[in-house]
């Protein structure tokens, strides 16, 4: 009947010895079963010592105790002690209000004990006991709660809740630290105005808020108060309770910055190195008409030495005319003649003027393909910028086209685009890895045999309603080659960073992984398809942005 | 009878500046800037001697040379390269290719060589 565990029951006996009157307040007690223990005590001391070492569930005073004592035990139980009963010897029943006010939990009419005593007891036990186990709760709740609020606190992500108004209502450490509020400085506050982008409402945040959707490390553009920006990937759903009912937003941020810039070296590098592969392409194109430019203005110092030759034979006829002397204008007339025809100069002439027109073409072909790289080496900003993907795909395709030319065959179609909003370095560093793989592919399968293979580029924009996609328009970019092929147990590995199957020093193994974040970072993505012999096809999936509103 | 010489290279400039510099040196030129033009001239004229650049599409000049080799076997043969380094060397020695010529070339080596096997 009193679960769980044994009850400790204490009467401190009266110090006379024998009770003023026969009751047995123990023997009283002992009636509410085997699970309850009765001690019995000879003094107000040494109750308290007990109640003080052991557990005790309940103190009993007998009547025969003198009331100073007595009220000293209820003083001394009275804040964090058990709760005591005083048992009134008949005749002292009115005293039961003072005993109240000393601090008894209840009196009982010693007269009464035998009947009442076990009754109050166990009604005191059971409240206690219900006290106890509401203390025990409440101190495991707060502890629980300073666990999870510590756990938040010290998460070392930024946690920001928000209401249906989108102002914050609870932020942790590492969200103030992000967004560089002091402590406390986040609750109140309107959480859009650190998100920046295109279209506010565009942010995860407010479209979880607003429409209940879920975002998994989608990247955003913080701007703190100081002004900074902060490239972050946020993970946000709707806040809702047991009921279904919409409390608001809750969102995890993660600071990017550490991140980008490790990548930023990555790519990089990654790019440098396919640099390195183009520059021996490159120099084989400078290299042609580097040859015919030197070639030809060597011939150049010839002709004008013969032209040189020429014209002192002009100035010896003036002299001559000059003179009057006929006989001596006819003999250098003679040997003009005579020299014009030795030099041919009429042909020296016309081809004087062919070697420089085609010097200069030779040096203009030289300048592009220097433009070209420059143009390829350039750092995009941080800023996405409006460019046009085809001009992007031609001009990287001009660039590898030096190199590729002697095996590859390539051919050319591209759709008709709209502007896209993206790092144009970037896209050609993807189109550039592309290419060159596809170049790769095919002198892996014809060798020096001096067959051609095939490369195509194309570009179309492909309209919504692919399965998978929610809406909007892609331009899609394809490079196809009939080269050796993707073997069908390594297709699902390539775009894995440092996976290669080229030779040490061809391949970083970084080429395809750096292509498909780019290609990520902008919303796109990277398809491959493959047959072992027969060559590859990728697909670079670009969404189609529309330009800002306003006209921006 | 003027030697003639059949100069091969995809790069017209090239060809261009080729004739320009041996114009002087008293060859019949034959120009072929595809390996098919080349193959129909060496089969259709009395070639001394080819002179083919090494990188061209479709065929190699090693190739062509195996070629002219074969329609022509009197023909001395040249290699002009921007990389030389790249011609095989047991290939120069097979078809008995008598210099590899680096491109961008030096007018009077180029010359120099021609003559030495053409103009006797």
């Amino acid at each position: 009947m009193l679960q769980p565990a044994t009850v400790r029951i204490l009467v401190v006996r009266s110090p006379g010895g024998a009770p003023a009157e026969p009751v047995s307040a123990v023997a009283a007690l002992e009636r509410l079963g085997a699970e309850v223990i009765v001690e019995a005590v000879g003094s107000v001391d040494e109750a308290l010592a007990r109640a003080r070492t052991s557990e005790v569930d309940l103190v009993v005073a007998e009547p025969g105790a003198p009331p100073a004592p007595v009220a000293r035990l209820l003083e001394a139980l009275r804040a964090d002690g058990p709760p005591v009963i005083v048992l009134t010897a008949s005749g002292e029943e009115e005293r039961a209000l003072d005993w109240f006010r000393a601090g008894a939990a209840d009196c009982v009419a010693a007269a009464s004990a035998e009947e009442a005593l076990p009754v109050a007891a166990l009604d005191l036990i059971r409240r206690q006991r219900a006290a106890r186990q509401q203390q025990l709760v409440e101190r495991r709740i707060a502890s629980l709660r300073r666990y999870t609020r510590n756990i938040i606190q010290n998460i070392n992500s930024a946690l920001l809740v928000v209401d249906g108004a989108c102002r914050v209502t609870w932020a942790n450490g590492a969200a103030e630290e992000l967004l560089g509020e002091p402590p406390g400085g986040l609750v109140g506050r309107v959480a859009s105005e650190w998100f920046e982008g295109e279209s506010v409402a565009d942010s995860p945040l407010l479209r979880s808020l607003e429409k209940g959707e879920r975002f998994r490390g989608v990247e955003v553009a913080l701007r703190r108060s100081d002004g900074e920006r902060v490239p972050a990937a946020i993970f946000c759903g709707p806040l809702r309770d047991d009921e279904g009912n919409d409390l608001g937003a809750v969102a995890i941020l993660q600071d990017l910055s550490e991140t980008r810039r490790l990548q930023r070296q990555l790519f990089h590098s990654e790019k440098m190195a396919s640099i390195g592969q183009l520059a021996a392409g490159v120099a084989h194109e400078i290299n042609n008409p580097v040859g015919f430019i030197d070639a030809n203005l060597f011939q150049m110092e010839e002709y004008v030495a013969d032209l040189r030759r020429l014209w002192s034979r002009v100035r010896a006829l003036v002299g001559a005319v000059e003179q009057g002397d006929p006989a001596a204008v006819r003999g250098e007339l003679a040997a003009l003649r005579v020299e014009t025809e030795a030099l041919d100069a009429e042909f020296l002439l016309e081809d004087l003027g062919k070697a420089i027109r085609e010097s200069r073409e030779g040096s203009e072909r030289i300048r592009h393909i220097v433009q070209d790289l420059r143009a390829f080496a350039r750092s995009d900003g941080s800023e996405r910028v409006w460019a046009d993907v085809n001009q992007c795909l031609d001009s990287t395709a001009n660039i590898v086209w030096s190199m590729m030319k002697h095996a590859v065959r390539l051919q050319k179609s591209y759709g008709e685009l709209p502007a896209l909003r993206c790092h144009p370095g970037q896209l050609k560093q993807v189109f550039m890895n592309l290419l060159m793989n596809a170049y790769q592919a095919v002198v892996a399968r014809v060798g020096d045999t001096g067959e051609l293979g095939s490369i195509e580029v194309a570009t179309a924009l492909e309209p919504a309603g692919t399965p998978g996609d929610s809406a909007g328009q892609f331009v899609v970019v394809t490079v196809r080659d009939d080269g050796v092929g993707i073997a069908a147990s390594h297709l699902d590995r390539i775009f894995d960073p440092f996976f290669t199957t080229k030779e040490v020093g061809v391949g970083t193994g970084l080429g395809l992984s750096t292509a498909f974040h780019l290609v990520s970072s902008q919303g796109g993505r990277i398809e491959a398809a493959s047959r072992e012999g027969e060559g590859s096809t990728f697909r670079v999936v670009l969404p189609v942005t529309q330009p800002a509103r306003g006209g921006a | 009878m003027a030697p003639v010489l059949l100069i091969v290279d995809d790069e017209v400039r090239v060809l261009s500046a080729l004739r320009r510099a041996l114009r002087k040196e008293g060859y019949e030129i034959l120009l072929a800037s595809t390996y098919q033009e080349a193959l129909k001239l060496l089969a259709e004229h009395p070639v001394d001697g080819v002179l083919s650049d090494h990188k061209m599409p479709g065929m190699s000049g090693v190739q062509l040379l195996r070629e002219a080799a074969r329609l022509r076997p009197a023909a001395a043969r040249f290699l002009i390269s921007g990389w030389p380094e790249e011609v095989p060397a047991a290939e120069l020695r097979a078809l008995a290719i008598r210099a590899l010529i680096p491109k961008p070339w030096n007018d009077a080596e180029l010359k120099s060589e021609l003559r030495a096997a053409l103009l006797r």
